[in-house]
């Protein structure tokens, strides 16, 4: 137990360190979040019915999917630390695990399985559901572990890259769409049985008096400790040297050459293989998700999803290959921003067309809007992603530097989401005049997609040539350091001084505030005012009569609250620095 | 006759901490320039600074009499330059490197060909021929920044710790390399820590201490009748550190 205490203490201590910075203030007011998650768990044990079985078997995933999009999990002790110690892996794994239980992320877990108590069947069993939750929550803590060091092996093969991208594309679609489910599954407002027997359901099952399941833990725990121990080893190991065959470069000049390198490093680098095969199963899932209820609407905007999708995850393109920006800088006048954008239409063009002209004709239709969406959302996408990646860098550790997690890209992970969200609108926001005409004047949308995806092309291209060429040397001593220098001018756009967390928080609630205020929160009260029910992807719609007005409201509520959050927020530092 | 590098005031400030404080150095054409300082001394923020990839807060610097800040597009043609611990682009091969960045500097496809492969087999990379750069040890890759410093012909080359983890094979091929490069009318400034390195390549010392230059010169001059070491540690050195032992060793 030595190692484990001695483990543990050191997380207590860099824990308490980071307490005073920004990312105490990350830790807050994620700590915040799940608690009102963790509240609304155990508010679901008193109800009748398995709604806390699906509840816990979505803070399962949560913890299994998490780290993909977090950067990789909670990666405060690394295994890389000890790898000179000598521990034999399953003391290093048990240590590991150990430590794993001290933080924000755990004791909400724990909170939420307070739900146990509340649902067991006797005084005897609320004994029982002690070690329960202590028993389910190792068993998270463990498949979030293991799937981060599956998912980390996995990136080191292509095949495996490609494999995890659909599969996590798969899961967080089918999350984004659960209501699809819900309603298809929900039919006479039942949980799937399947759910209780979920490993999430196991803790549950115990405090009602099947004390097998709790026994049935303890092995999948020392099961999931053998697995990791296993793939810690793995981990520690190095790579294969490539010995693959190389395409020679035909490249003739300098914007060729970027291209053709920006190519290569594309098929090469497994990490951003990720990144797009997930960009398209999203795309591909989220859309095609509402088949289930029979409903083929949704479809052909595959496409488009998998283009707003693909932004977002290359929105930090110059942080990604980090102070390699050092020979654009050297080679002033050397078109690299071109070059990139001109890369990542290949890269992104061809499969985005194809998927929009195979889906469309599978639903006959409606070709004008969504061609239309295509050619200004491909423009929007490669004009924005090197102009935001310039604007909003966050600094990466450079690819020779990485740990042996591959996910984690930067140590600034809230950032590198934010700037992903932020993404997101941007783009769609490129694509909105030209699908606008698309729905009211059909044809010449196409032609106004082309125009305006051509626009952003150029136009944002330049803006982000002139800022490279004005700002290079700040950027790179940000790569280089981490640090924004002092001397730089502050961006046009930019938000007043405040923790980054804040700012994290600030982007989030700006990009996505519209998403419960309009569609989910103002449009569907209007639908439910007009009875208009179960209406596309609208959750009010769907909802019992009781609860339609209450969801639609509530919707608008949180609307609200994000773009009063987003608002309050700068609002507040830009007075403290006037105080100041 | 115009210095091949020429720096003037060159400040540096790091939030409380001046890294490089009033630093004038002159590199005269031709000469083999050491720049010599303890780790944190300035030495690799002065040089950032005089090839255009730092700021200064203040201050300028020369390449062949062009300003490198003011007319950065002439100034960078005729260095080349090494940097310590940066990136390069990863998932390259070494010849793809060099194709990449020969076309970058405007070179024509058939030259960028043809350097590339007399770089690879001087350097002794083209075994690797296969290998991501990524996936370099960190002596091949300073052969292979050094390739990238030399490709476009420049006629000055500025080094940051070329030797480090250098094998002395690897070290030897590259001595000879810069020696000929001086022979052929070149000039290269290079930062190191190793004084026996310097004093056997360069003709000239530039001693950076605390951001400032503590002596600049000739190696006779700023050596006297010394070795580099004994007057290095006699101009920075706080005389004492090498008489504290290890109390359980």
């Amino acid at each position: 137990m030595a190692v484990a205490v001695t483990m543990a203490r050191m997380k207590l201590a860099i824990l308490r360190h980071s307490l005073k910075g920004d990312k105490g203030a990350m830790m807050a007011s994620g700590g915040t979040l799940g608690l009102v998650l963790a509240a609304g768990t155990i508010y679901l044990a008193f109800l009748e019915g398995d709604w806390l079985a699906a509840a816990l078997a979505v803070w399962m995933l949560g913890w299994i999917i998490g780290p993909v999009f977090s950067g990789g999990g909670d990666e405060t002790l690394r295994p890389e630390f000890f790898s000179l110690m000598g521990l034999p892996p399953w003391r290093l794994a048990a240590g590991l695990l150990v430590s794993a239980f001290v933080g924000v992320a755990p004791v909400i877990g724990l909170i939420a399985l307070a739900g146990l108590v509340v649902a067991a069947t006797s005084p005897v069993n609320a004994l029982v559901a002690v070690p329960a939750m202590v028993l389910q929550l190792a068993v998270f803590v463990l498949l979030s572990k293991v799937a981060v060091a599956l998912l980390g092996i996995a990136l080191r093969s292509r095949a495996g890259a490609i494999g995890a991208g659909v599969l996590n594309g798969v899961v967080l679609a089918f999350l984004g769409q659960a209501w699809v489910f819900a309603v298809a599954f929900g039919q006479g407002a039942q949980i799937p049985e399947f759910v209780r027997y979920l490993p999430s359901g196991w803790g549950l099952l115990s405090v009602q008096g099947d004390y097998l399941a709790l026994a049935a833990m303890v092995v999948l725990i020392a099961l999931l400790l053998a697995a990791w121990a296993g793939l810690l080893t793995r981990r520690a190991g190095a790579n294969r040297p490539s010995t693959r065959g190389r395409r020679p470069m035909r490249a003739r000049n300098g914007r060729e050459a970027v291209v053709a390198k920006e190519l290569r490093t594309w098929s090469r680098d497994l990490v951003r293989n990720h990144q797009l095969t997930f960009a398209l199963a999203y795309g591909v899932f989220f859309a095609g998700a509402p088949l289930v209820l029979g409903w083929t609407d949704m479809l052909p905007w595959a496409a488009p999803i998998f283009i707003i999708m693909a932004a977002a995850m290359t929105s930090n393109l110059y942080g990604t290959d980090g102070t390699s920006l050092w020979l654009a800088l050297m080679t002033p006048g050397s078109s690299d921003v071109r070059g990139r954008q001109l890369a990542w239409l290949v890269t992104v063009g061809p499969v985005a067309v194809l998927v929009a002209v195979a889906f469309t004709l599978i639903t006959g239709g409606p070709w004008a809007v969504i061609l239309t969406a295509t050619a200004a959302l491909l423009g929007g996408g490669a004009g924005l992603v090197p102009l935001i990646s310039v604007y909003a860098l966050v600094p990466s550790t450079d690819p020779q530097k990485r740990g042996g997690n591959p996910l984690r890209t930067s140590e600034e992970d809230g950032a590198l989401t934010g700037l992903a969200y932020l993404m997101m609108v941007l783009v769609a926001l490129t694509g909105a005049p030209a699908i606008a005409v698309a729905a009211l004047y059909g044809w010449w949308g196409v032609a106004a997609g082309l125009a305006t995806g051509a626009l952003c092309y150029w136009g944002l291209g330049l803006l982000a040539d002139r800022r490279l060429a004005a700002q290079g040397p700040e950027l790179l001593h940000l790569m280089r350091t981490g640090r924004r220098p002092e001397s730089a001018k502050p961006s046009s756009f930019k938000l007043p001084d405040m923790p980054k967390s804040h700012r994290a928080i600030v982007v989030i609630c700006w990009s996505l505030g519209a998403i419960p205020l309009i569609p989910q929160g103002v449009v569907a009260a209007v639908m439910v005012s007009n009875g208009q029910l179960r209406h596309s992807w609208f959750l009010a719609t769907y909802m019992e009569p009781g609860l339609r007005w209450p969801v639609a409201i509530g919707f608008i509520l949180v609307g609200l609250t994000m773009y009063g959050t987003g608002l309050w927020l700068p609002h507040r530092a830009k007075k403290k620095a006037a105080a100041g | 006759m115009t210095a091949a590098l020429e720096i003037k005031g060159l400040v540096k400030t790091f939030g409380d901490k001046t890294a490089v404080d009033h630093v004038d150095l002159t590199v005269p054409q031709g000469s083999f320039y050491g720049l010599v300082g303890q780790n944190g001394a300035g030495k690799t923020t002065t040089l950032s600074m005089a090839v255009g990839l730092l700021r200064p807060d203040s201050g300028a610097a020369w390449i062949f009499g062009s300003d490198v800040w003011s007319d950065p597009g002439k100034a960078k043609q005729l260095v080349g330059v090494l940097p310590d611990g940066l990136a390069m682009p990863e998932r390259l091969t070494g010849r793809e490197v060099l194709t990449y960045l020969g076309l970058l500097r405007g070179l024509s496809k058939e030259v960028v060909a043809e350097r590339a492969e007399e770089l690879l087999s001087v350097l002794e990379l083209d075994s690797a021929e296969k290998t991501l750069v990524i996936e370099y040890s960190t002596g091949m890759r300073k052969k292979i920044a050094l390739a990238t410093a030399l490709l476009h012909a420049p006629k000055l080359l500025v080094l940051d710790e070329p030797f480090e983890a250098v094998d002395p094979v690897s070290a030897a091929t590259i001595k000879t390399i810069l020696r000929g490069f001086v022979a052929g009318g070149g000039s290269i400034v290079l930062s190191s820590h190793v004084m026996a390195l310097v004093e056997q390549l360069c003709d000239h010392v530039g001693v950076i201490d605390k951001g400032r230059v503590a002596a600049a010169g000739t190696l006779d001059e700023v050596r006297g009748t010394a070795t580099l070491e004994d007057r290095f540690v006699e101009l920075v050195g706080s005389g004492t550190t090498a008489t504290k032992g290890l109390s359980w060793l």
